[in-house]
């Protein structure tokens, strides 16, 4: 960038010098468009999550107008330890509806890649029809599905009991409950574990099962060692995502039963959204809580990434 | 072991003729190749035999058993693809296993196979490979041993070599002919590389434009072709042939050449064209020789050294270029005038209109 800018240069040169004075250098320019986001991203994650880190072993409240009072690990055993404070249950609850919604989408979602993988007139119309739960807003699929469930004028009691008067109360029945939350789940996420497979099975060259059929192994055999383990990579990515949004499940539970009845379907981020804010603002507590989920979801992001590098390894 | 039958098999793609109806019979223990250009129907008559293709008319019969509508898997065929279609995700062993497996065999006795086969092979210390860390030839010595271990009565192979190097393919080439050799198992080859078919082949089957043109062993096909086709493509370079105006024992070439057709070839030519018109002279490049007093005069075009052999282009005309085998050590400038003579051995004689060749008695076409 240095130039020598003497009289003797013909006005062409010149010219040209002035104009690179005016132009910023490579480096310039890079800064310019990092910085912004770079401090955007200090300002919105990394340090609201290591001041929630610090907080999360303090005593502290928003609203209490008190500076934070240093507790230690004291939130954290009030957390795990205490019997009284119930946090097992949400665990357990968030723990059933992930293993009950993601195994049923897995299953459903696989099911449907199976049946719609043979290209057939309309194929390509009824894959985006199936498509189209996934692209709902939460909250909306949440109220929809508040209405549906409505024992008294909602459809799913009058297509699923013959006598749809006498009909269960889904949505306040603490055993049903959990299970009509899963049900909306798996109706919403299903066709989005159906796109990944899909996308696998697309991927299976014609060859192999040629192959396979030509060593004679029956559809069973072929299904088992070739289409699954081929499958398999793009399945444990299906399930990873899935499993993680199940964790952090509060709109669909927020929109349909509140965690109600009772706290029977209180996953771990409704209950933490109401220890922060619902008239609790228990900063300190639901910190510490919120570290655990996070702790939690990064130990199973690693099993399920182990398992995915040995299922592409072999 | 096997015989397989083709009766009047046919295959159409919509309107389009993938194979004419074609009539073969593969004998016991044959290596028999299916030869010519791509979109021939060279492979989809392979994949009709093991059943990944249906006919659409005609049979097919294995050991004289009606196979036509059967699956691949009820046929005891084995099929070896050209870009070896292993199973990506298994290791070699397993890809081996997966036929006994498939049949639910007794895991010492699919042990025992896979490392008599692999043994066989040499590819014992690569059995805990996966296919993707490989080498074309051992990838395709993996799918060999995958069809060799099932221990089918009929070997299918779709240009197993194709997706080799050139370095590798002669290697596997006379692996193949050698396990075949031992095996002693019906092969059916399919390629579109004369020089293996001409190396591997008892009997070559020449297609082109989804026809046979030829069914012969490779001397039959090599000397005496029965059509311009595979004068042409049989051979490298093909057949010389020259198109000259037959009169009276007499076949007038470019540009004022005059061949004597040798007396035993006048009546089966006389027979055809009558007493004048148009034949179709063709000879190999080793049935010419350059001889100070040959009868046929041409210039040196060019001449290139093939190491162990010189071949001369010789020219009779613009556009009429014949080549010759000479010895090593010959060499002419060019643009040297030549004389040239044919043995009268290795002549043959082509219908320019039916583009067959002329057939005389005591040569069979």
């Amino acid at each position: 960038m240095t130039s020598v800018n003497t009289p003797a240069l013909p006005a062409r040169a010149e010219r040209m010098s002035q104009h690179r004075r005016r132009q910023m250098s490579d480096r310039a320019i890079s800064q310019l468009f990092i910085w912004p986001t770079l401090i955007l991203l200090i300002l919105m994650n990394i340090f609201p999550l290591f001041y929630s880190l610090y907080l999360s072993f303090n005593d502290y409240s928003v609203i209490a107008n008190e500076p934070a009072e240093w507790v230690a690990l004291e939130n954290y055993q009030e957390i795990l330890a205490n019997q009284r404070s119930r946090y097992w249950h949400n665990f357990i609850v968030t723990g059933r509806y992930a293993v009950l919604s993601v195994g049923l989408q897995i299953v459903i979602g696989f099911g449907l890649a199976m049946l719609l993988r043979e290209k057939f007139r309309g194929s390509g119309l009824i894959t985006t029809l199936i498509l189209i739960p996934m692209m709902l807003s939460p909250v909306v699929v949440g109220l929809f599905w508040k209405l549906i469930f409505d024992p008294s004028k909602g459809i799913f009691n009058y297509l699923i009991y013959l006598d749809p008067r006498a009909g269960d109360q889904w949505l306040s029945n603490p055993t049903l409950g959990l299970w009509s939350i899963v049900i909306v789940d798996v109706w919403m996420w299903s066709p989005f574990v159906m796109l990944l497979v899909l996308s696998g099975l697309s991927a299976i060259p014609d060859y192999l099962y040629e192959a396979a059929a030509i060593d004679r192994a029956s559809a069973w055999f072929q299904f088992r060692r070739i289409t699954l383990p081929q499958v398999m990579p793009l399945l444990l990515i299906a399930v990873l995502f899935r499993t993680i949004e199940a964790f952090k499940a509060f709109d669909v539970v927020m929109g349909l039963t509140g965690g109600g009845p009772g706290d029977t379907t209180e996953t771990v981020a409704v209950r933490l959204y109401s220890e922060a804010f619902l008239g609790k603002f228990n900063t300190g507590e639901s910190s510490a809580l919120a570290y655990i989920v996070l702790i939690i979801i990064i130990a199973i992001s690693n099993l399920y990434i182990r398992a995915l590098n040995r299922a592409r390894e072999g | 072991m096997a015989t397989i039958e083709l009766v009047q098999v046919e295959k159409l793609f919509g309107e389009m003729h993938a194979v004419k109806p074609m009539d073969l019979t593969i004998h016991d223990g044959e290596f028999v190749v299916l030869l010519g250009p791509s979109g021939c129907g060279k492979t989809t008559t392979l994949r009709m035999i093991s059943g990944l293709e249906a006919v659409t008319r005609g049979r097919i019969l294995l050991n004289g058993r009606d196979v036509t509508w059967e699956r691949p898997s009820e046929r005891d065929i084995a099929f070896v693809f050209q870009f070896f279609a292993l199973y990506s995700h298994m290791s070699a062993r397993q890809n081996i296993a997966f036929p006994l497996q498939a049949q639910g065999e007794a895991k010492a006795v699919i042990t025992q196979r896979v490392a008599d086969v692999a043994r066989l092979l040499r590819i014992e210390h690569l059995l805990d490979v996966r296919p993707g860390a490989l080498s074309g030839g051992d990838q395709q010595r993996v799918a060999l041993a995958r069809a060799l271990v099932r221990r089918p009565a009929a070997f299918l192979m779709d240009e197993p070599l194709g997706a080799l190097d050139a370095e590798f393919r002669e290697t596997m080439r006379a692996e193949i002919k050698r396990l075949h050799i031992d095996q002693h198992a019906t092969t059916v080859y399919v390629t579109h590389d004369q020089i293996e078919a001409m190396a591997m082949g008892d009997r070559i089957v020449v297609m082109s434009a989804a026809e046979v043109q030829q069914v012969g062993t490779p001397a039959e096909v090599y000397h005496n072709p029965s059509s311009l086709f595979v004068a042409r493509f049989i051979g490298s370079p093909g057949m010389n042939l020259i198109q000259g105006h037959y009169v009276n024992g007499v076949l007038h070439l470019p540009p004022s050449n005059r061949y004597t057709v040798p007396a035993r070839w006048v009546p089966a030519i006389q027979q055809v064209v009558g007493g004048e018109g148009d034949v179709i002279l063709g000879f190999r490049p080793e049935a010419a020789a350059v001889v100070s007093d040959g009868p046929l005069a041409a210039e040196v075009y060019a001449a290139d050294l093939h190491g162990s052999y010189t071949m001369l282009h010789l020219s009779l005309g613009p556009d009429e270029i014949v080549h010759s085998r000479a010895r090593r050590e010959t060499h002419y400038p060019i643009g040297t005038p030549v004389r040239f003579d044919l043995n009268p051995e290795m002549v043959r004689f082509f219908d320019p209109q039916t583009e067959r060749a002329i057939v005389r008695e005591g040569v069979p076409a």
